[in-house]
Parts: structure tokens; C-alpha cells; sequence
């Protein structure tokens, strides 16, 4: 684990110009695309008004001035102010939508690795048998129904003919109004993730060493937990690491057809009314994330592989 | 195989396996039951009544507010709130009427050398902002005009609203350390000097950009004084949970009447539809094109509880006279006659809207009689196309229309089907995404385009002047007619209620036949409202009216 310091800095680093690349592409998306900010909020105003707020805010000079500008800002701590909702900030705007929607998400999560990864070992060990086609089969038919069309679904049944849970909205993650959402949320992903299980689980189960902690006279029980189980997780990890980004994004659907306040359906909410600087804080958000995920997930391999050694991989 | 570890799985995976099938067969055996018998379990839920624990709050549904500032807000969601938590010299009352609120009073002077007219305002003395308890006086209202002005408050109602005052432009440009025309002559009296005798000036000031707010709050805290305005309307904001809910508090001082309701409840996560209504977990809510029908029907029991109006807008075909082939007003003229707009509003809207054959809704002030409308006449239409400059004959066109969904919505495929059927015109909907669309039409990029218009205040200087003076910078159909604008200047400064009816008569006339838009259908709101409610009413505009509703149950 020598080399292993040197690595998280050297990868941290490479952060910096990814992070600026991204900041610099998504603000001449946004300032070189069609729409204007002010325009949107206020449809009705003059011209002359809409130039005189676009002059006040800066968004008459030029797209790298304005760039530069920001980049100041945001090196300070500041992530600006949104041109849609005139009397908040971008960070006032984000965290509580970002804290919606990572509560749901990371119970959503939960789910489908609770559920999936016992699921896709077990249906490992039925191979050959009808438990196995029948469960990853039953989650294939759940996942394959789109959200759209599953979310009015569950609303209709759920709520409407039940009356077990609200059809729609939003009172905490401790509150009957959850439930749906999460359900929503989880299905598609336990179906992937017992069948990557499932897959992973197969091709360690015939693995030489597996066949060698049998013979040794191991119980089944200890080779599936000691032996399989690990190994078979080692792949896992990438998935659990890139899905924990997702968890930041939200959905768009979940929350819009739901109702809940996430960052998901503000996003689009957001891109409509061009509201540069929020989205410009919501994609570093995201970029970041994904760049601190991939960092974990290989430092991760080598904390549960010893033999994989990230120093000299990446030296190499 | 029989140890521990995978019995656990097992288990596991049976009791998913088990809540799979049962759900399977629950909404199997569900489906059917629904499609055989109908439904009958939601509509009976409507008469259990209201749950116990919602007290004697009013429950609505809601949007989240894009601000709370009333300098700055311009868009209706925002507006509701505002209305309820600010207020100014004056506001509108049930019937739309200019009344009194923290002026008590006012005289207007004679038109002076130069046309201009001074308002005298006298306060009310026991007016204070709802947080603070502070006192209101003439300075709040200078302060609060000011600041909506001052170019970096970047308001963009201010202008339209207190820019006829003397010496506003002269501040926005920086000219002047403050406005001339706004005198503070004591405490409880306030002098405002317009540059001309407009009869809707007051009007005006019912806007919520010309509200008082509080200088002591916005300086202390100017990016996030509005998470608790200290303003001096008949709510308090008590509680806002961003996407969920905004709770507003009766101000038991307001001035002009404690209301009725002890706390409002907005629930902006659920938005308030029929099904929350259904349920019992909001007062009121609005019907949509969907169950419209069932309400209407008299059989049904939420029909006692339906009301519908109709509401200050209009929905129009809007044409860009400059542009082929709608720079011959032949051309405009055939589109606006081959549209059935009897059918569309029965129809295809489901009278959700109302027909609309001329420009000023029903319901405005000052909307006369004599204006003849336009009537549906696929004849004279196809006559007038064959007389055109095009002799009958037009290229493909595009329609553009604010959307971004796979299909238009069904009116405006409905006009366009009407438009092949009677003029054999190939039109092709364009839908463009809402931000790039406002840009382009106001550019000119467009030939034709759905679009709408709401009223500001209840004038008829907020549709006719506003939407077709030339020099209007509404006119986004660069209409120009000098019979019309002569019109429309003398209407601004009439004084004469019955004149000046007549003037905007005669314009309106003139620009129904000139036709730079295809009126297509005017606003209308409805509203289920549960029985225990009183007061209701559906005003067609923005105005305080929480204050007038009441909740008596048993």
C-alpha cells in the first residue's frame, strides 16, 4: 500500500482540469444556446427593462468575461445567485431539494442491494432448478415496465383503490408518502443487480478454489460466504460505487409524477428557465461526485483485493 | 445445501417472492374487478368529510412561489402569495373595483400646464407592518417605490407599473437621486405626480410591485429577507417548506379586518387535484379537461360543489403582419373566420374555455356592446384567401406553439385540421421549447403562433394599447394602424367613463377586422369548493381574497 498517498493525490488532481473542463462546457452551453434567463422569468416585461436587468446582471458582457466572473465566485465559496428565483441564492435553491433527494435515494439503494445481491446468490446456487429462471424472471417483467407507466400504476392501486399510502407528496422520509416512491425507485435496479449477482456468483462458483473448499469438506454454507460470496462481491463494487452518484441526481420521473421536491424534476425545471447558475452548481455537484466515486471505488478494490496494487497500475 | 446462511437466503427470497405474486394478484383481480363493476369506492370517500385534525385551517393546493419580493414578482404563482402577505395604497375588491387599503383616502388635481396630475394619498394612521408592529408611513411607500425602480433591485414589473410617475425614468437612468414626483408631505400623506390624467393609474397600483415593504428588514438582510416578510396584508408567512408546503397566518391586526380563517394551508407537493379533494385533504381545488365532465354532471354529488367563471384572458392565433403571406390582412382575415372557435371551446376544450370572437374578455371594465365579433364563415373565408394577394393559394406554413411535449396539445391541432379543412392550407405545428420561444416570437421569427394574454389590471389600456399601439413594445405582430393609435392615445387620457368606453369601442372594432390575431378562446376558472367553505369566489384575477373566506363546519 505504499504507493497509495501518491495515487489519491495524483487522482484528486487530474480532478481539477475535469472539473474545469466540465464548468467551462456547461456555461457556453448554456450562455450560446438559445433563451434568456430574464426573458423567461418575465415574458411580459419590455425590452428595454429585460436589457437594463440583463446589463445590471452582467449578461451582456462577454461569455468568457462572464465565465471569469464566475469562476471568482465560485473559488470563494460562492455559487451565485438564480436568475429565476430573485430573492434566493443557488446554494439556499440546491440543498434542500439535494437532501430530498438523497434521503429517498439512498433508501432506494439500500434496497436494491439488500435485495438483489441475496437475491442473485441464491438464485446462483438454484441454477438448473425453476427458482432460479422464476425469480430473476419476475424482477426482469417489474423492471421492464417503464416508470411512467408503472408510477400511475402504483398511484392507482397503492392509493387510489387501497388508500395504504398518499398518491402523491412529500412529508419526510419517515412518513407513509415515501413508501411508493421508493418502491418505484428500487424495482428496476434489484432485477439488474440480481442478475449481475447472479452472473458474478456462476463464475466464481466454478472456480477451482471453490472446488478445493469443498473438497476440503467445508460445509456449503462456509464455501458460499467465505469462498463465492467475497469474490463474487469484488465486481459489486464498481456498481455501488457509480450508483452512489445516482444518488444525487434524482429522478425526474419519481419526483414529477410524485410530487416531491428533489433536485430531479428541479433540474428540469431549471434547464427550462435557464437558470445558469444553479445548473452550473447542480453538474459540478454531479462531476465532482463521479470523479470522488471512481477514486473510492479503486481504492476500495485494493483494500479488499490486496493483490491489486493502484500505485503501480496507475504508474504503469 | 441445509445450513444457516442459505436457509436465510432462501427465506428472504421467499417472502419477496411472495409479496411479487401477491401484488400480481391483488392489481390483476383489481383491474378486472374496476373495468366489470366501475369504480365506487373513490366518490364515496368525498362525503366522509373532512378529517378531524384539519381544524379551521383553509387546505389548498399550490406552487412553489419563484419569489416572495414584490418588486420582483411578475408571475401568478408568486403573486397568490404576495397579495395575501403585502399590501399598498390600494387593492382590488371582489368585483375588480379599485378600493381603499393603507390610504384612507384621496383627491386628484386638475391636469396642470404640461397634462400632468398630482394624487394626494392620506394614510391611514393605525396601518403597521404585520412582524415589526411598526407604524406605516408616507416614507415606507417612497422607499418601497424607489427600490422597485433603482436599476439594481433589477425589477422587471417596476417600469410598467410606476413608470408613469414624474421623474421615475429620470431615476432608473441614474439621472436623479430620487423620484420628483413622490413627496412625502407628513407621515400619513403621500403626493404622486403622473405625467398624464390616466384613468387607470390606480389600477395600477394595485400591482404588487407597488406594495410597502419594510426598509429596516430589506437593508438588514437584502438576499433573504423575504424567508419572513414583514409586510401588511391580512396573512403572515408562518411557514414555507420549500416543495411542500407554505402555511400563511391571519394577521390579527390588519387594518381592514381580522380574516376569517385562522391559517391557510398551501400543500405544494401534492398539488391540490381531485384526488386530494376527494380525500379530504384540501377545501378546493380546480377541474381539468379530463373530469370535467363528470362534475358537470348533474347526477353527480361533487356537482353541488362546482362553480366556473370566466376569467381576464385571452387565447389567440397571432400573426406577424410583416411577414408573407400574413402581411395581407385578407390573409388574416380568412384565418380568423375559418376557425370554429364554438367548437373548440365545447368540444375540443370540453368549455374549459369560453369562444372568443373579439379581444377584451367578458368581465372587464369598460367592454361595450358594440363591438361586432367574429363569426365562424369557411365561405367567406375561402373567398377572402381567393381575393388575396395569393389568389387562394399559400405555401406550407408552420405554427409555432410553447411546448415540449411529443404532441401539441389538442386545440391548436384542432385549428390547424380546421384551417386545412376550410382553407386547404398545409400547416405544420412546430412546438418550441418555452424559453426559445418567447425570444424568437418577440424577434419576429415566427409567420404564426398561439399565444396568450392575461390581465395586469382591469383596464382595457392592458389588452388594446398594450398588445396593438405601434409603438407598443408588446405588439409582437407589428401592427400598425394610425386610425387605431389616435384612438388608443386619446382613450389613455379620457376622462369620461361612457367616452372613453366608446373609444376603446371603435379601436377594438378596427383591430377585430385588421385582425393581427385570431381571438380563439377567453380564461375561465372553476373551482369544486366543499360545502363548509363560505365566501368563495372566483375574482378572474390575482386579488387578496383569502380574507373574505370563512370555514363552518356542522
Amino acid at each position: 500500500m505504499q504507493g497509495l498517498a501518491p495515487y489519491v493525490v495524483r487522482r484528486l488532481l487530474w480532478a481539477i482540469p475535469v472539473l474545469f473542463a466540465v464548468s467551462v462546457v456547461t456555461f457556453a452551453l448554456g450562455r450560446y444556446g438559445p433563451g434568456d434567463p430574464i426573458q423567461v422569468r418575465a415574458p411580459r416585461a419590455d425590452p428595454q427593462t429585460i436589457e437594463r436587468i440583463r446589463e445590471h446582471q452582467g449578461l451582456n458582457d462577454p461569455v468568457p468575461v462572464q465565465y471569469m466572473r464566475w469562476l471568482g465566485r465560485f473559488l470563494r465559496g460562492d455559487f451565485g445567485d438564480s436568475y429565476r428565483f430573485p430573492d434566493r441564492t443557488v446554494k439556499s435553491l440546491i440543498l434542500p431539494r439535494l437532501k430530498i433527494t438523497i434521503q429517498l435515494n439512498v433508501v432506494a439503494l439500500m434496497v436494491v442491494f439488500g435485495l438483489g445481491i441475496p437475491l442473485g446468490v441464491w438464485a446462483a446456487t438454484r441454477r438448473g432448478s425453476w427458482q432460479d429462471p422464476l425469480t430473476i424472471g419476475t424482477f426482469l417483467l417489474f423492471s421492464a415496465v417503464p416508470t411512467v407507466v408503472a408510477i400511475p400504476l402504483l398511484q392507482w392501486l397503492f392509493a387510489l383503490k387501497l388508500g395504504w399510502f398518499p398518491a402523491t407528496g412529500w412529508s419526510g422520509l419517515l412518513s407513509k408518502a415515501a413508501v411508493l416512491p421508493i418502491i418505484a425507485l428500487s424495482v428496476g435496479g434489484i432485477a439488474g443487480v440480481a442478475r449481475f449477482m447472479r452472473a458474478t456468483t456462476l463464475e466464481v462458483l466454478g472456480q477451482e478454489f471453490v472446488r478445493v473448499a469443498r473438497a476440503k469438506g467445508l460445509p456449503e454454507s462456509a464455501v458460499l460466504r467465505r469462498h463465492v460470496s467475497r469474490n463474487a462481491l469484488l465486481p459489486m463494487v464498481t456498481v455501488i460505487g457509480l450508483s452512489l452518484v445516482g444518488v444525487l441526481e434524482g429522478s425526474f420521473f419519481v419526483e414529477t409524477l410524485f410530487g416531491i421536491p428533489g433536485i430531479g424534476a428541479f433540474v428540469f425545471q431549471e434547464v427550462q428557465g435557464r437558470d445558469y447558475d444553479v445548473l452550473m452548481a447542480i453538474t459540478l455537484i454531479i462531476a465532482t461526485a463521479y470523479i470522488v466515486a471512481n477514486v473510492v471505488v479503486d481504492l476500495s478494490y485494493a483494500w479488499i483485493d490486496p493483490r491489486i496494487r493502484l500505485g503501480e497500475s496507475a504508474a504503469a | 445445501m441445509r445450513d444457516s446462511a442459505n436457509r436465510l437466503l432462501m427465506v428472504l427470497a421467499a417472502v419477496v417472492a411472495v409479496l411479487v405474486i401477491a401484488i400480481v394478484v391483488v392489481s390483476v383481480v383489481l383491474i378486472a374487478a374496476g373495468s366489470s363493476g366501475g369504480s365506487s369506492a373513490s366518490p364515496a370517500k368525498s362525503n366522509s368529510g373532512p378529517p378531524a385534525a384539519a381544524g379551521n385551517a383553509f387546505r389548498l393546493g399550490g406552487s412553489d412561489p419563484l419569489t416572495l419580493d414584490p418588486a420582483q414578482s411578475f408571475d401568478v404563482d408568486s403573486a397568490r402569495y404576495i397579495v395575501e402577505i403585502f399590501g399598498g395604497l390600494v387593492q382590488l375588491d371582489k368585483n375588480l373595483k379599485v378600493i381603499p387599503d393603507i390610504a384612507e383616502r384621496w383627491d386628484v388635481s386638475q391636469p396642470d400646464a404640461q397634462g400632468q396630475v398630482t394624487y394626494t394619498f392620506h394614510l391611514r394612521k393605525d396601518v403597521a407592518f404585520s412582524r415589526s408592529h411598526r407604524r406605516v408611513t408616507a416614507a415606507d411607500f417612497k422607499y418601497s417605490w424607489e427600490r422597485a425602480l433603482n436599476p439594481k433591485t433589477n425589477s422587471p414589473v417596476a417600469d410598467t407599473y410606476l413608470g408613469d410617475i414624474v421623474g421615475a425614468h429620470a431615476y432608473e437612468d441614474g439621472q436623479a437621486s430620487d423620484v420628483s414626483g413622490i413627496k412625502v408631505v407628513d407621515d400619513s400623506t403621500l403626493q404622486v405626480t403622473i405625467k398624464q390624467a390616466e384613468p387607470y393609474f390606480l389600477d395600477k397600483l394595485t400591482y404588487t410591485v407597488a406594495d410597502v415593504v419594510n426598509k429596516d428588514q430589506v437593508e438588514k438582510n437584502p438576499r433573504g429577507w423575504t424567508l419572513a416578510p414583514d409586510g401588511t396584508g391580512p396573512f403572515i408567512l408562518a411557514k414555507y417548506d420549500v416543495g411542500q408546503q407554505l402555511i400563511l397566518e391571519a394577521n390579527s391586526s390588519y387594518h381592514l379586518g381580522k380574516p376569517a380563517v385562522p391559517e391557510v394551508r398551501f400543500d405544494l407537493a401534492g398539488g391540490g387535484g381531485l384526488t386530494q379533494y376527494q380525500a379530504g385533504e384540501v377545501d378546493i381545488t380546480g377541474v381539468g379537461i379530463n373530469d370535467i365532465e363528470s362534475i358537470r354532471d348533474p347526477n353527480n354529488p361533487l356537482h353541488q360543489q362546482f362553480q366556473e367563471s370566466t376569467a381576464l384572458g385571452v387565447f389567440y392565433l397571432a400573426f406577424n403582419t410583416q411577414v408573407a403571406p400574413f402581411d395581407d390582412p385578407k390573409v388574416r382575415e380568412a384565418f380568423a373566420l375559418a376557425v370554429d372557435r364554438d367548437k373548440i371551446a365545447s368540444v375540443v376544450l370540453k368549455d374549459i374555455a369560453k369562444p372568443a370572437d373579439r379581444i377584451l374578455p367578458p368581465g372587464m371594465p369598460l367592454r361595450s356592446d358594440a363591438v361586432k365579433g367574429l363569426s365562424y364563415d369557411p365561405a367567406r373565408a375561402k373567398q377572402l384567401l381567393q381575393e388575396s394577394r395569393y389568389n387562394g393559394k399559400l405555401p406550407r406554413l408552420q405554427l409555432y406553439t410553447s411546448g415540449a411535449g411529443a404532441n401539441a396539445d389538442v386545440e391548436t391541432q384542432a385549428i390547424v385540421q380546421q384551417l386545412k379543412d376550410n382553407l386547404g392550407v398545409d400547416i405544420e405545428i412546430q412546438q418550441v421549447e418555452p424559453a426559445t420561444f418567447l425570444q424568437d416570437a418577440k424577434r419576429g421569427r415566427y409567420a404564426m403562433w398561439v399565444a396568450g394574454w392575461s390581465a395586469d389590471y382591469p383596464d382595457p389600456e392592458d389588452f388594446l394599447d398594450v398588445l396593438f399601439y405601434s409603438k407598443s413594445k408588446q405588439n409582437d405582430f407589428r401592427y400598425s394602424n394610425a386610425q387605431v393609435d389616435d384612438l388608443l392615445v386619446r382613450a389613455r387620457t379620457e376622462q369620461d367613463k361612457a367616452k372613453r368606453e366608446q373609444l376603446y369601442a371603435q379601436a377594438e372594432q378596427l383591430i377585430v377586422n385588421d385582425a393581427p390575431v385570431a381571438p380563439l378562446t377567453y380564461d375561465a376558472d372553476n373551482a369544486l369548493v366543499k360545502p363548509y367553505v363560505k365566501g368563495f369566489f372566483l375574482p378572474g384575477m390575482i386579488i387578496p381574497w383569502l380574507r373574505y373566506i370563512s370555514i363552518q363546519r356542522g
